[in-house]
């Protein structure tokens, strides 16, 4: 039989008919975008944590007798075929030339990876690529592996110093010049005490500073030339070519380490970024402490309190609009309202002894959060409501026929089965917050912070001051700084940190609303 | 008979409690609602004295296009005079143009791929891969912006500038295949046709797709040293006139398309989703294949729902500020060419607002940007949000009549 305006089937084989090409585009889009998201977290880890690792040092001597030391970067081949180009690192910023060099491939004579190429990390001038000959060290002149051995016993002891030091003017030293500062007008006997007090510690922090001094290395660089460095600019030293892979292993975790762990040097593009993250984590706790109770708040009174009808429901898709309002717009406001207006109007009435120089009235901690506060309150009052909605209406009837009020009712029955939505909606909010850039630029991240907002001195945490962010960082040194090669690595390993601070925060959103979907079903919609 | 409770304290305390507390939470939500209603006051007090007649008052003609020095209207963006007090060269006009430009780009790479994967995931992709996969594209979508922003602007933008044939041949090479794959794999054996089924390709295709880029990679000089004399580049450059800019509008397109596409795709699939399972069944019980189904049946009612999909990408791709600020170039120009630099709104206002004088004519003339992007953004969505609720309303209704 025939049926009109159907395709014939086939007598023999009943077959499916064919999709047709456009099916396969559409498979092919959903391919594309997770290949594309596992091509940038591939790239943002391989590129991130390979710059821990200590790469092999080249000793490459070219076809006119020129010798470099360096590390092979990248390969280009020229335009029309002319040959081929490497690119190698050779640091030693102190020699004049760049810390990049391009070298023609066909003119390298040899290539060799000898045992004895040192890298040092020091605190001016970079790194240094070369050869260790001597160390002078007391009066005594060691060489060959004695130096080597000598170097890093000093090393180590210069490390225990300098943090001895540190800790001393941290948290004897500066506590003690802020208290006189403050209390100037106490007692004659007290303050003769207070400076007797201070100069010993001052005297200590002399000596500590003064046994770090002496040692000198006589170093040799890629063109046979020597060069003294004085120990105490030395930060580590290592010889990666002489390493065991589990050695390198070994290496790798403490410069990870010290990356989160140490603020930054030689202006963002190397050290660590600590500071960042501290700031970046007090931000986000300051937004939540803001964000969860008025969030919440307007939820409940959406949902629970107000009456049902056309003018809430046009408020809550203003609210849901307002998620899709630029962050930029947000930070606008921030600086407008709460810098500029807000801020201002605190410094005339409190802070007017330090004025012109604003202390509230500029970019600051406190301020950074409450505007992204803002920016992440609809968040948190769409995904408040949808748990809210997403309770049965019996549960609260019931509690109401038992006898209980509607406040009762709120505390006891339905925020408590609302909560795991709460927190849902907080990580998400946190999330965000994490990974915005553009409204702190205007309302008070810093390039570098000379300060931490908190530290031991009254009131402890200091909302006025500036802070650092991850996600700025990652603008700025990938924008302002001098040299952007040598600052990629850094950036790579920033963006990377941030990335998986962020991916953690949302996947443990997303299976937290995957569980509560299976305990409570789909939401009902009003 | 007089209720016992009335008289009870206890009672009376918790009824005083729950009134109190009642009162505390509408005047909060209130509040908080307020709040966010000042976002827009604030906006529009502080840049009504603009248009104020007086000293420097503007109209809005000047605000599109500032008299240039030769006589005739420029469009210029060039803030930092109005301090100087010469002729005020800022025309809004460029960096209109300039955002436009880049949310149509995002558009054109994220529209395509959003609604393919949207159509894909509701219509063939089995239930458990699909519960797997919605999650993954969520996690495109938070991907903070600054990160792609380094990564367009710093690492594929360069990339492309050199490799320029390299990249042509991976975009124009990709579709081809899959046409090939689509009309090849009803001439592969039935067993592997199975085992390749299309409900599973989105696994499947990955590794097929990385093969592939990386073929169109290694493929490229070849056919550049054919047809373009070894460089497209210079080619391009001689035939069209165009010089590849590192950081261009594509590449901006590029980076916040894949910002974009994972809103559209979770808007555009709950659509699909949302059509009434019946009617699709009725179409393919006639013998429609599922993408006639599709096109025929399910995309004309969800056509509302896809259509507010695609506005909430576009409100989200005119106020993206990281990506555009960081993959642009940041220049001025008023070029329909892709391959040219640009400069949005969010991005000016990202860049000079911090040194703008508070009340002066740059920094009311930046506010009005923001005002702008909030008041665009704001309606797309709303429009978007209420088109979505009809639809659902009519979904229900049809749900309920069967």
């Amino acid at each position: 039989m025939k049926i009109p305006g159907h395709t014939a089937v086939g007598s023999k084989t009943l077959r499916r008919p064919h999709e047709g090409p456009w099916a396969w585009l559409a498979a092919a889009s959903v391919a594309l975008s997770v290949l594309m998201l596992g091509a940038l977290i591939v790239l943002l880890s391989v590129k991130g944590l390979a710059n821990f690792w200590p790469s092999t040092l080249h000793e490459v001597i070219l076809d006119d007798g020129d010798t470099v030391i360096g590390v092979p970067f990248e390969q280009r081949t020229l335009p029309g075929g002319e040959g081929v180009e490497r690119r190698y690192w050779i640091a030693n910023r102190d020699d004049g030339g760049g810390i990049w060099r391009w070298l023609s491939v066909p003119r390298l004579a040899s290539d060799q990876t000898p045992d004895d190429l040192v890298v040092l990390e020091r605190r001016h001038w970079g790194t240094f690529f070369g050869r260790l000959v001597a160390v002078r060290l007391e009066g005594e002149r060691l060489t060959g592996e004695a130096a080597w051995l000598a170097m890093e016993q000093r090393l180590k002891e210069l490390d225990a110093l300098r943090q001895a030091r540190q800790q001393l003017t941290r948290d004897d030293i500066l506590p003690l010049i802020r208290r006189m500062e403050r209390e100037p007008s106490s007692s004659e006997t007290q303050h003769r005490l207070d400076d007797r007090q201070l100069q010993a510690l001052q005297a200590r922090a002399k000596e500590l500073r003064r046994l770090q001094q002496g040692g000198v290395l006589v170093l040799e660089n890629s063109q046979g030339q020597r060069q003294e460095q004085p120990l105490e600019e030395v930060l580590d030293a290592w010889r990666p070519n002489a390493m065991a892979w589990y050695e390198k292993l070994g290496h790798w975790g403490g410069e990870l380490w010290q990356f989160l762990s140490e603020g930054p040097r030689d202006a963002n593009t190397a050290g660590g970024v600590w500071p960042a993250i501290f700031g970046t984590i007090l931000m986000v706790l300051l937004m939540s402490v803001l964000v969860t109770p008025f969030g919440v708040l307007a939820a409940v009174y959406l949902n629970e309190v107000a009456h049902q009808g056309r003018l809430t429901r046009l408020v809550r898709i203003g609210v849901r609009n307002l998620a899709g309002v630029p962050s930029i717009v947000y930070g606008v406001f921030g600086l407008g309202v709460f810098v500029y207006g807000i801020g201002g109007s605190i410094d005339r009435w409190f802070f007017d002894s330090s004025l012109p120089s604003p202390t509230f009235g500029t970019g600051g901690l406190l301020w950074a959060s409450l505007t992204l506060a803002l920016l992440t309150l609809p968040v948190v009052i769409v995904a408040t409501e949808e748990g809210l909605s997403r309770i049965p209406l019996h549960q609260r009837e019931g509690a109401l026929a038992l006898g209980a009020t509607r406040f009762e009712t709120l505390t006891r029955v339905v925020l408590p089965m609302a909560m795991p939505a709460m927190l849902t909606g907080l990580i998400l909010a946190v999330a965000r917050a994490a990974g915005e850039v553009a409204p702190l630029m205007l309302v008070g991240v810093a390039k570098l912070a000379p300060q931490v907002p908190v530290d031991g001195e009254f009131p402890f945490l200091h909302l006025e001051r500036k802070f650092m962010h991850l996600g700025y960082h990652i603008y700025d040194a990938a924008f302002h700084s001098s040299d952007v090669q040598a600052a990629m690595p850094l950036v790579y390993a920033t963006a990377l940190l941030l990335v998986v601070v962020i991916l953690v925060l949302n996947l443990t959103a997303i299976f937290m609303r995957h569980y509560l979907r299976k305990r409570h079903g789909a939401p009902v919609r009003r | 008979m007089s209720d016992p409770t009335s008289t009870n304290p206890l009672y009376r305390s918790r009824q005083r409690r729950d009134r109190l507390a009642t009162l505390l939470i509408t005047a909060g939500g209130i509040g908080v609602l307020l709040t966010v209603i000042a976002i827009a006051v604030f906006l529009l007090v502080e840049v009504v004295p603009l248009f104020w007649p007086g000293a420097d008052g503007m109209s809005l003609s000047a605000l599109w296009s500032a008299p240039g020095t030769s006589g005739e209207a420029e469009f210029r963006w060039l803030p930092h005079r109005l301090e100087e007090g010469v002729v005020a060269q800022a025309s809004l006009a460029p960096l209109l143009w300039g955002t436009l430009e880049a949310a149509i780009w995002a558009l054109i790479v994220a529209i395509p791929l959003a609604l393919g994967a949207a159509a894909h995931s509701s219509l063939y992709m089995t239930p458990g891969l699909r519960a797997r996969m919605k999650p993954t594209l969520e996690l495109m979508e938070a991907m903070p912006s600054v990160v792609l922003g380094f990564i367009a602007g710093l690492v594929l933008g360069p990339w492309v500038e050199r490799h320029l044939a390299e990249a042509v041949s991976v975009v124009l090479l990709l579709p081809l295949a899959m046409i090939t794959l689509a009309l090849g794999h009803r001439r592969l054996p039935v067993p592997v046709q199975r085992y390749l089924s299309l409900n599973s390709a989105a696994l499947w295709l990955l590794p097929c797709l990385l093969l592939l880029v990386l073929a169109a990679v290694q493929l490229a000089p070849l056919w550049e040293s054919w047809w373009f004399a070894g460089d497209l580049r210079e080619w391009v450059e001689q035939r069209w006139g165009l010089d590849v800019q590192a950081r261009n509008a594509m590449i901006v397109g590029l980076a916040m398309g894949f910002a974009v596409i994972p809103g559209i795709y979770a808007l555009a699939e709950d659509a699909l989703s949302d059509v009434p399972r019946n009617l699709a069944e009725g179409a393919q019980a006639m013998g429609a294949t599922r993408w006639q189904t599709l096109t025929r049946v399910m995309l004309p009612i969800a056509l509302p729902g896809i259509f507010s999909a695609i506005m909430i990408g576009a409100g989200r791709a005119v106020g993206e500020t990281m990506i555009v600020l960081m993959a642009s170039g940041n220049s001025a120009l008023m070029t329909a060419t892709p391959l040219d630099g640009l400069r949005s709104l969010a991005s000016s206002i990202a860049i000079e607002l911090p040194e703008a004088a508070p009340g002066g004519t740059h920094y009311r003339l930046l506010l009005l940007a923001a005002l702008a992007l909030f008041l665009f953004t704001f309606l797309m969505n709303t429009l978007a949000e209420l088109v979505r609720a009809r639809l659902r309303q009519r979904f229900r209704r049809s749900r309920g009549d069967t």
